[in-house]
């Protein structure tokens, strides 16, 4: 979509959205340890519900089983997986490498991303390596679909047929910078963008409004962000500790009116409110349910939504 | 026959003051304690090796007088000895000898009584803490 | 400047206990500009060594000496008559003093005082920024005047990242955001559209990744 070159990656997900169809999928984070039955299990809970799986690469720089094994697990299931990449551990030889590996396996889409910085994690004594940036990983993910090239201009023997997936924090500094950064993405070869969970929907709509009149919805299919809060706790702690996130005030004094039994359920309720609002905006094609270690609400949330049944492919 | 351990201590001080906040000579050795003067135009010319190298000669404490602060002839003179001083205390506890042994008092110009009153305090310090092990 | 900080003495009382005679050189330049290693600090530690190791009932004999600075044989060779009389030298330079002082006197241990830290700038009174890392390449003149390798806790050639707020770097809320410097800059001069190009993967080839580097002057070799 992005380029004009328009090679179907065998990619449930840009089917999809190729069709006009307002997509969901929502995120899978691997265990810390090689148990792939929590994988298997979360992929049985969001089956059939969502369509598409993303699955994160030692979210927050804590050390956790490799995307990469944890998407292969969800194939076996019949699950559509998204795997995600960091450029924080893994240097351009090391990158190249795994999405050739991954595409073997089966995997169609990815999401080229920078990564939260190793201080946060559990190892912030590790040497980073941030060899190359997501824009630059984007950009090479595009040429080994395009030109069948990788990184040094080698011819491969099967060039990987990836629907290619970008993060955009509407809610990070500096503002009026962040439509730019969109477009240069867009630029990079990003076929679909998914953003930073949206509780700011005033900011986030200028944001779109910004990204429309630059024309770029039109360019890339934009996901919105959404993440259920489980109670006020859940609130502050995102609206304090979390790198990135923005929680108005009022959100968190309606999950504190609601009462401690009631937080949850609050909380849903906001999240299918910012669902529907989406469907409502023009330039957003569909929603990325964040639900960390929540997966059992998503099904919920969805038939909630009016988004089940989800449309089956062509 | 005194046992070494009842004979008295007779505390070694050092003083560094600055001109301005006493030229008094008031500061002198009597038989309870042994003081050594050093002044300086300003308490700012203090060299942070000054304060160990006093240690080195075998003082149990040392002292530096200053004009009080914003009264320095010289602006900020007090403030950067206070700062030297600081570290300094900071350093003689890392060596091992008790930071407490060096303290930094503020002097109105002239005033008899506060001189009195440091010296004191620091001969005090010095018979509480013990001889300087580094002597 | 090469900015560095000198260890702690506990550690410093350390690496030279084996030894009975030091000398402690200093660096008049870099070192002495951070004040970890000029003559003022070379006198300090000198005085500590010796309280210290007399509080342990030990004495040791510290000799004091420093250089205008130890990167240049020309100067370290001031200290080669003191030499003989001593069991070791504790260099308060940086790293490649250090470095360059054992292996002129390559009979006695040379051991280092100081961590050196990073190539940097005294930003203002009592504060030193690390600003440059010697990439090999530079390219400061795409961005404004701010390098987006070292200052940029990620390397970031096409940024911000996303966690970039209120300009300050997710890593710590006292480091500014590179990238918000660079495009502030860029706004103020009028050349917010450079940022809007593409930046490729970098070569790393001029780094330190390429291996330890050198600089040769042919037209210096008589």
């Amino acid at each position: 979509m992005s380029s004009g070159i328009n090679r179907s990656s065998g990619s449930m997900l840009q089917q999809l959205l190729s069709r006009g169809e307002f997509a969901v999928t929502a995120e899978a984070g691997p265990p810390r340890g090689a148990n792939a039955e929590v994988v298997s299990r979360k992929g049985a809970i969001l089956k059939g519900y969502v369509d598409a799986v993303n699955v994160t690469d030692n979210q927050t720089a804590i050390v956790r089983m490799c995307s990469l094994a944890a998407c292969t697990h969800l194939l076996q299931l019949g699950i559509e997986p998204v795997l995600q990449m960091v450029t924080r551990d893994r240097n351009r030889i090391a990158l190249q490498s795994d999405i050739m590996g991954a595409f073997s396996l089966g995997i169609r889409n990815m999401l080229c991303l920078s990564g939260d910085h190793q201080s946060f994690g559990s190892q912030p004594d590790a040497l980073n390596v941030f060899d190359i940036d997501s824009t630059n990983l984007v950009n090479a993910v595009k040429n080994m679909r395009d030109e069948g090239k990788d990184m040094s201009g080698f011819a491969l023997d099967v060039a990987p047929q990836m629907f290619i997936g970008a993060a955009e924090n509407p809610f990070a500094d500096p503002f009026e910078y962040r439509v730019i950064r969109l477009a240069k993405k867009i630029a990079a070869g990003a076929d679909f963008i998914q953003t930073q969970c949206v509780y700011d929907m005033p900011r986030f709509r200028e944001w779109i409004r910004l990204a429309r009149e630059q024309g770029l919805t039109e360019q890339v299919h934009i996901l919105a962000g959404v993440t259920p809060m489980k109670s006020a706790r859940m609130a502050k702690y995102m609206a304090t500790k979390v790198p990135g996130m923005t929680v108005p005030d009022s959100l968190i004094k309606r999950l504190e009116g609601a009462g401690k039994e009631k937080g949850a359920e609050e909380g849903i309720k906001v999240c299918l409110e910012t669902i529907q609002e989406m469907r409502e905006l023009k330039g957003v094609h569909g929603v990325h349910i964040m639900a960390i270690e929540w997966e059992d609400h998503v099904p919920e949330i969805v038939k909630g939504a009016g988004l089940y049944p989800r449309p089956r492919a062509a | 026959m005194t046992l070494p351990h009842t004979k008295r201590f007779r505390p070694r001080i050092t003083v560094f003051h600055c001109l301005n906040a006493s030229a008094e000579p008031a500061l002198e050795s009597s038989a309870d304690y042994e003081v050594k003067a050093v002044n300086m135009p300003c308490s700012s010319i203090i060299r942070e090796v000054f304060l160990l190298r006093a240690f080195e000669a075998g003082a149990d404490a040392v002292a530096l007088l200053v004009c009080p602060e914003g009264q320095c002839h010289n602006v900020n003179g007090n403030i950067r000895a206070a700062r030297r001083v600081a570290r300094m205390k900071r350093m003689i506890d890392e060596i091992g000898l008790d930071g407490r042994r060096l303290n930094i008092y503020n002097i109105p110009p002239g005033n008899k009584l506060a001189i009195q009153h440091a010296i004191r305090q620091t001969v005090h310090d010095a018979t509480a803490l013990g001889p300087n092990p580094a002597a | 400047m090469i900015v560095a900080e000198q260890k702690p003495l506990a550690e410093i009382k350390g690496i030279v206990a084996p030894y009975q005679r030091l000398l402690v050189l200093g660096c008049g330049t870099c070192t002495k500009t951070c004040f970890a290693g000029g003559e003022d600090e070379v006198a300090t530690l000198a005085s500590a060594l010796r309280l210290a190791f007399k509080k342990d009932g030990k004495t040791i004999k510290v000799q004091e000496l420093t250089v205008e600075r130890q990167c240049e044989d020309e100067f370290i060779k001031q200290a080669a008559p003191l030499v003989g009389g001593i069991d070791a030298v504790l260099s308060l330079a940086c790293g490649a003093g250090v470095q360059m002082v054992a292996s002129r006197f390559r009979k006695i241990p040379v051991l280092p005082g100081l961590n050196t830290t990073f190539i940097g700038v005294l930003e203002k009174q009592g504060l030193f920024i690390e600003k440059c890392l010697g990439c090999g390449n530079c390219v400061l003149d795409d961005f404004a005047g701010v390098c987006p390798t070292t200052r940029c806790s990620k390397k970031l050639f096409n940024g911000p990242c996303g966690g970039s707020k209120n300009g300050k770097c997710e890593v710590n809320p006292e480091t500014e955001c590179a990238w918000q410097l660079i495009i502030d800059r860029a706004k103020e001069f009028g050349q917010l559209d450079k940022l809007k190009a593409y930046s490729p993967p970098r070569d790393w080839r001029t780094s330190h990744a390429g291996g330890p580097r050198k600089l040769v002057r042919e037209d210096h070799i008589v």
